[in-house]
């Protein structure tokens, strides 16, 4: 998992059906400090958890499709948390 | 798997269901020497390791999901090991 800060939200009407409903948020990986690491990339977020300009935790790979409840979706990195405090 | 020093503890309270009462740790890579690399990673701990403890994080596919017996599970790295001595 990575840490990342949502610098966006994209609209898509026209796409596959299991990301029907699901937000996909355009976000910026981070370090712990906030510093902008890298590129930014599509993260779909299932259970809708961060909004622009929040902190949130991403997981990538494989494991980013068991974020969706069906436990399939054709994604490869997805929001699992909004970080309160990195401490 | 990769060495890693566990050097913060990130504090959420909006997140999937499979991260509740789980803790989770901002790593930072290390070199066998102790020497911090600058790739950080968010890692959910497995073994009761605390900040300063140098571990061995890594994790597969599927693999978070049978360890917390879990339906679903988007978790890709795991806090594995704490290590004792690297010679």
């Amino acid at each position: 998992m990575k840490l990342g800060i949502v610098i966006g939200k994209i609209w898509a009407s026209k796409k596959v059906r299991e990301l029907e409903g699901c937000k996909l948020s355009l976000v910026q990986p981070v370090t712990s400090e906030e510093k902008a690491v890298g590129f930014p990339l599509v993260v779909a977020d299932p259970e809708g958890i961060g909004g622009s300009g929040d902190l949130v935790v991403y997981v990538t790979g494989t494991d980013a499709t068991q974020a969706f409840h069906t436990g399939y979706a054709p994604v490869n990195a997805s929001i699992v948390e909004l970080v309160d405090e990195v401490n | 798997m990769f060495l890693a020093k566990v050097k913060k503890k990130v504090v959420s309270s909006h997140k999937h269901k499979a991260y509740q009462n789980r803790t989770i740790y901002l790593v930072k890579e290390v070199l066998p020497d102790g020497s911090e690399l600058d790739t950080e990673w968010v890692a959910m701990d497995y073994v009761g390791a605390g900040v300063g403890d140098v571990v061995i994080c890594g994790g597969a596919p599927g693999v978070a999901r049978e360890l917390f017996n879990l339906k679903q599970a988007p978790i890709r790295t795991l806090i594995m090991a704490v290590v004792d001595q690297i010679n």
